[in-house]
């Protein structure tokens, strides 16, 4: 059995391991699908609730909870890592260490409340096709900040995830 | 060449493989799946097993098993001991190294010197 204290290498060693599993965090082409689909149906809430009756609201909410945990679950699968909810920021060696995917977090929230409140205002002035449009551009953000957040979780991976 | 060097190895994690698997583990995932951490530290089925049993008997590792279909799965996660062991363990590589550095340098500066001055060295200054 090898021993560390013999190779000098050691730590540069298992930095590259930990770059080759954080290579392996790449989504496959249907988690961004699946990905646009969940945040359509998040968007139709707006359009939902105006339009359609109670029990078919509440269907779509319970839809898009379907698809958000099977999408996890086949992310899961697919690159053999789980990596569930995480705190935004942690503590380490005294100071507060901000984890790399943290600024697309927060703007996926913050478009998807501001996208959800735009939508409600436009359709409740009758204006459907900006309302629509607002949910099709909000989608697309959404997409292109879930990549982001990916890429964020990648960076975190090969840092050693803010822990050891 | 234990000059600064202050914290102590882990002997569970003081092997390179072990040490593999649990830098591997504390990377950020939860949970790793067998075949996602064989492939990234680079080491066969049959080694990953092995170390994996030393690393879950000393209370390091816990492992989950499960199956998808007909194909058995297995999961590694850290424990929050193992982690406190690997960041000792890693505490006392990086001073090693540091210390392996800093004795290099001595040792350049005193063949330079000596190349220079045209004398040979009589010692090597210990990094102590």
């Amino acid at each position: 059995m090898r021993d560390v204290a013999r190779d000098p290498v050691a730590l540069e060693r298992l930095r590259a391991q930990r770059s080759r599993l954080a290579d392996r965090m790449r989504p496959p082409w249907w988690y961004l699908t699946g990905v646009a689909i969940l945040y359509a149906l998040v968007f139709a809430s707006p359009f939902s609730s105006r339009y359609l009756p109670r029990g078919d609201y509440w269907a779509i909410v319970v839809a898009a909870l379907a698809v958000s945990c099977l999408l996890q679950w086949g992310l899961d699968r697919a690159t053999g890592m789980k990596v569930g909810p995480r705190p935004l920021r942690v503590l380490r060696d005294g100071l507060f260490y901000y984890r790399p995917g943290r600024p697309a977090r927060i703007a996926m929230m913050v478009v998807s409340l501001a996208a959800i409140v735009t939508e409600a205002s436009l359709i409740r002035h009758g204006l459907l096709a900006a309302a629509i449009v607002v949910a099709a551009l909000a989608v697309a953000a959404e997409v292109a900040l879930q990549q982001a957040a990916l890429r964020g979780i990648r960076q975190d991976l090969r840092d050693g995830g803010g822990a050891a | 060449m234990t000059g600064g060097v202050t914290a102590k190895p882990d002997p569970f994690i003081h092997p390179i493989t072990r040490l593999s698997i649990c830098g591997l583990l504390a990377a950020g995932a939860d949970w790793v799946e067998f075949a996602a951490l064989r492939d990234a530290a680079g080491i066969s089925d049959s080694v990953l097993s092995k170390q994996s049993v030393v690393l879950e008997d000393a209370g390091y590792v816990q492992v989950r098993k499960g199956a998808v279909g007909r194909r058995p799965r297995t999961w590694f996660r850290l424990t929050a001991e193992g982690r406190q062991a690997l960041e000792g363990h890693l505490a006392w590589l990086t001073q090693l190294e540091e210390a392996v550095s800093a004795s290099t340098r001595d040792v350049t500066q005193v063949t330079a010197s000596s190349v220079n001055g045209r004398t040979a060295p009589r010692t090597v200054p210990s990094p102590d």
